[in-house]
């Protein structure tokens, strides 16, 4: 992008904004000029920037089911069927699909008996061995046509070496990173993913799931600490519970179970695929309606119906554990669409982020009761109304009571007060700053289009909504502080040291 | 099906030549079919600019007029490698209130605020075996950004106030080592491998925090802190020429002065094979990390070792102890390089405690077979090619490539290593590897650290010999 090319975006934002901030957002537009869409018959979106700095290209695919879509008994799910994702195709990861779709239906069939018996309230252990026996023979046999991870290799050989996945509360989320003349495969190998996914080795996957949740959740205080709060802050709405599931679902969830949630949630029309590199857009619309054009559509599934109803009081949850202290208070809010979400970062950014923030100031650098604090919006997710939240780590010797106390005087100031225009410039700039660095690397970008299209409404608001930050008044802050962080509709949540030796 | 449709019309309307051609066009090629490959467009290597100050400090430059944003990066030679015993952390003190304490003209409560109200940032650390700064910032900022960082690395005052905060975080953070089991692995693991007491592994306690001083802090700084002992890199929107004038004008008074860089320290290792044991009562899951000592990157056998990690790591032990097993989300085997101090050889995996010991034989497993038998011709092929396919992404980014540049410079490796080392992969064979697995790997030899609750192991940990219990109870403040 050259300065040149660009003076009458110079011309036109000069009279709009500070001088200053011409070059920033010049910048900005000039990125979203070479922005383009395109959406297949069958719904799914394509968001495209062709960048031709260097010979590769990111390509992110945005499923938009994440663990807010599950219900009871099948929490986990989203995030399982990510792994599945995994597991190739009626092609990849096989040596010979025919005979292993004999099996399949057999192991399911098998694995329902087994439980089936197992919850008997008399059940027969004999039974019970035997099916497990069979169970494990029929494993045996089905392995024998795996191809492990086949679909990882194939990608990998071509130069994916960043590879991945991940499942949040709103999303299902899946990377690749590779040379840019192997565009038409990674069109060949992703169409084929989501268009004839089988689901092998689905029984040994949940294991390594089960491994997942000790590790990231089950073993941690801080883990067990974000389970336990958001059933309490969210008693109907989905959101209540975390993306990895509860074990129990987990042991239960069965085969059939996924394809159903597949089928549900994998419709084209519910993906959005944003690609930010050398690319060329017309050959890669072909390319798009060639392989993605032919998996057929399902309507979009209904979205979540349950909205989490006010607090009727302050909630309070403790989790014991073999730590010392940490405290979360979460504030609900409501979702990122909101026309309140600007004032909301603003506010969490001035009272919460950096070392020039209220609470760093006041918590770390002057009383010394914490070593860590911050404020963030978006928990657990944005799609739905959420929370903002704070975090603090006390330092040795002091508690998460007084921190509570510290946070709570440092929103009363803001309440009364409101902010300065010091610190709504400093948000702002800070801001801008942010936006530009994010875009820099082509799998962030990528990430940013997708969620601001599916999240947002439109991926255009990544470049657009710098102007409502830029609007952001003293007045906005206040507002919003006081009708958000009011005390009686928080919930408080505190890691407690058990009783034991260091 | 399509065919046919086209086929009758093709009889009626359109010449065969054309639909055949179509036809061709128009066909999904399966994941497995052939592709074409069009060559992949040129990588196109930017010119750095290579100079060196007066006062002997070396600059790196480049443009990148992508985004109205310049970064700014220094390596000095210092570490953690170089404090006394008895001061644990004076390193790492001294690089944090670097920035936290203020300058001579600006104290560092006015930096943080002033900072972060032009969006810039400015970092200063000090690791195990280099310290640095960081700046980023909005261009229009430059000037003041880099009349800071040079006050900072110039004029640094180490305010008492701010040696008192850094010591309160070192002391919580001490308090707080023994609450995540990942944690409390991986740093006892690494002093497994090279010493409780030693450089690259020790830890502090209330009483080297105790013990640090403001002159203490100065003395370090003074010792390391010179530009010519340093290199600074600078990437963004700016003109060479320009942006070199400035860090001269910034930097005139700073004087070189010599620098005696004390030896780095020797690892004295002992191949033994030994088992430890750390009691967390609390985990339903394993904690495993075994292995022994590795190497540098500049040995000769770093080609074949590189991709051996690959195979050892991806095809071994992730296929075979999550997917086949369904034993553990996160699991490797990795042959550790540095590149100025031998890196560590671990395999790790977090497992139910019910299959901790089933686990440990696996991975052990594992290593043997990688020191016994040639990898395929399949494995070899596909490490290599996901190497040399991936190797674009090293040049995708200015920063990537200066940064690269200065830390090969840095630590005295050719600037070009990563092209020599491409070619030298592109050369590995199946014997280079097993040959290199033979020499570097011990399976009979691990040192097996299990961080977790044994009364629920499937078997008792003696069944993998007799394991020594490590305590890792905190040591009370001095007077305590």
């Amino acid at each position: 992008m050259r300065l040149k090319a660009n003076l009458f975006f110079l011309l036109f934002l000069l009279p709009a904004l500070g001088l200053f901030d011409t070059v920033y957002s010049q910048s900005l537009e000039a990125i979203k000029a070479a922005v383009q869409e395109f959406t297949l018959d069958n719904g799914m979106k394509f968001i495209v920037l062709e960048r031709h700095e260097a010979p590769v290209a990111s390509f992110h695919v945005y499923a938009n089911v994440g663990s807010v879509n599950e219900t009871y008994g099948i929490t986990g799910i989203s995030h399982l069927l990510e792994h599945m994702a995994f597991k190739g195709s009626k092609v990849v990861g096989t040596s010979n699909y025919g005979a292993e779709k004999e099996l399949f239906p057999k192991i399911d069939d098998l694995y329902d008996k087994l439980n089936k018996e197992k919850e008997k309230v008399r059940p027969d252990t004999a039974l019970i061995a035997r099916y497990t026996k069979e169970l494990e023979d029929l494993f045996a046999q089905a392995k024998k046509y795996v191809v492990n991870n086949e679909y990882i290799d194939m990608m990998m050989r071509e130069g994916d070496t960043g590879i991945n996945a991940y499942t949040s509360w709103d999303a299902t989320q899946y990377i690749n990173s590779l040379p840019s003349n192997r565009l038409e495969f990674w069109m060949s190998m992703t169409s084929d993913r989501f268009l004839n996914p089988v689901f092998r080795e689905f029984y040994k996957e949940k294991d390594v799931v089960m491994e997942e949740r000790r590790l990231g959740l089950e073993t941690q205080p801080i883990g067990k600490l974000i389970e336990d709060f958001l059933a309490v802050t969210f008693k109907a709405h989905p959101y209540h519970h975390h993306v990895i599931g509860h074990m129990s679902d987990l042991e239960k969830i069965t085969h059939q179970d996924v394809i159903e949630y597949f089928s549900r949630y994998y419709s084209p029309s519910n993906l959005t695929a944003a690609i930010v590199g050398d690319v060329k857009i017309d050959e890669l619309r072909d390319l798009a309606r060639l392989y993605f054009g032919r998996i057929p559509s399902n309507p979009r599934p209904e979205q979540v119906r349950t909205v989490e109803p006010e607090q009727w009081g302050e909630r309070q949850v403790k989790v014991k554990a073999k730590s010392q202290p940490i405290l979360v208070v979460g504030y609900h809010r409501p979702a990122a669409g909101h026309e309140d979400n600007s004032a909301l970062e603003a506010l969490a950014n001035i009272i919460g982020q950096g070392r020039s923030s209220r609470l760093y100031e006041k918590l770390v650098k002057e009383k010394r009761i914490a070593i860590q604090v911050g404020t963030f919006n978006g928990f657990p997710g944005n799609k739905f109304p959420n929370l903002i939240a704070f975090l603090a780590v006390s330092s040795m010797g002091h508690t998460s009571a007084e921190c509570l106390a510290a946070i709570d005087e440092e929103i009363a100031k803001i309440k009364e007060e409101s902010v300065s225009a010091e610190d709504l410039q400093k948000y702002k700039r800070s801001t801008m700053k942010g936006l530009l660095d994010s875009m820099k690397a082509n799998d962030n970008m990528a990430a940013q289009l997708t969620f601001n299209d599916v999240v947002l409404g439109d991926w255009r608001l990544l470049f657009d909504d710098i102007k409502k930050v830029e609007a952001i008044t003293a007045e906005d802050v206040k507002r919003v502080a006081g009708k958000y962080l009011v005390a009686d509709y928080r919930t408080i949540g505190e890691v407690v040291p058990e009783e034991s030796t260091n | 099906m399509f065919k046919s449709r086209l086929a009758r019309k093709s009889a009626r309307f359109i010449p065969v030549f054309v639909f055949l051609f179509y036809a061709s066009l128009l066909a999904q090629k399966g994941p497995k079919e052939e592709f074409q490959f069009p060559p992949l467009n040129p990588i196109q290597m930017p010119k750095i600019e290579q100079i060196t100050l007066k006062n002997g400090l070396r600059l790196f430059l480049v443009e990148d007029h992508n985004y109205p944003t310049i970064n700014i990066r220094a390596r000095v030679y210092t570490g953690s490698i170089y404090e006394p015993a008895g001061k644990i952390g004076l390193a790492s003190i001294t690089g944090s209130v670097l920035r936290t304490g203020g300058t001579k003209n600006i104290t560092g409560d006015q930096l943080d605020k002033e900072l972060e109200t032009m969006a810039a940032s400015i970092e200063t650390y000090i690791g195990t075996n280099s310290g640095g700064i960081s700046v980023s910032l909005l261009k229009d900022n430059l000037d003041r950004c880099l009349s800071l960082a040079a006050d900072i690395l110039m004029n640094p005052v180490f305010s008492e106030d701010k040696i008192e905060l850094a010591k309160v975080e070192m002391r919580s953070s001490i308090s707080r080592r023994n609450d995540e089991v990942g944690g409390i692995a991986d740093r006892e693991f690494t002093k497994v491998i090279y010493g409780a007491a030693h450089p690259y592994a020790r830890q502090q306690e209330y009483a080297d925090v105790e013990a640090i001083t403001r002159a203490d802090i100065i003395d370090f700084y003074d010792r390391y802190f010179h530009p010519n002992n340093m290199m600074l890199a600078v990437w963004g929107d700016f003109k060479t020429k320009e942006m070199a004038d400035k860090i001269k004008k910034v930097f005139k008074d700073w004087q070189s002065r010599p620098v005696e860089l004390p030896p780095k320290p020797e690892v004295r290792y002992e191949n033994r094979y030994s088992v430890y044991y750390i009691d967390k009562p609390d985990v339903n899951q394993s904690n495993i990390l075994l292995g022994h000592l590795g190497g540098l990157m500049n040995n000769p056998d770093y080609p074949a070792l590189t991709v051996m990690n690959f195979i050892l790591s991806w095809d071994r032990m992730f296929k075979k102890i999550r997917t086949d097993e369904g034993l553990a989300y996160s699991v490797w085997g990795y042959y550790g390089s540095n590149y100025d101090y031998p890196g560590v050889f671990s395999v790790g995996a977090q497992t139910k405690s019910q299959s901790t010991v089933y686990a440990i034989e696996l991975m052990v497993k594992e290593m043997k077979r990688i020191t016994g038998e040639e990898v395929t011709d399949e494995e070899l092929k596909k490490a290599k090619d996901q190497y040399l396919n991936s190797f674009v992404f090293k040049f995708d980014s200015q920063a990537k490539i200066i940064n690269e540049m200065m830390t090969y410079t840095f630590f005295g490796y050719p600037v070009d290593f990563a092209d020599r080392l491409k070619e030298k992969i592109e050369q590995v064979s199946k014997t280079d590897i097993l040959q290199a697995a033979k020499k570097y790997l011990h399976p009979d030899q691990v040192r097996i650290l299990v961080v977790g609750n044994q009364k629920e192991f499937d078997k008792p940990l003696s069944s993998l010999g007799e394991a020594e219990v490590i305590d890792i109870t905190i040591p009370p403040p001095p007077g305590k």
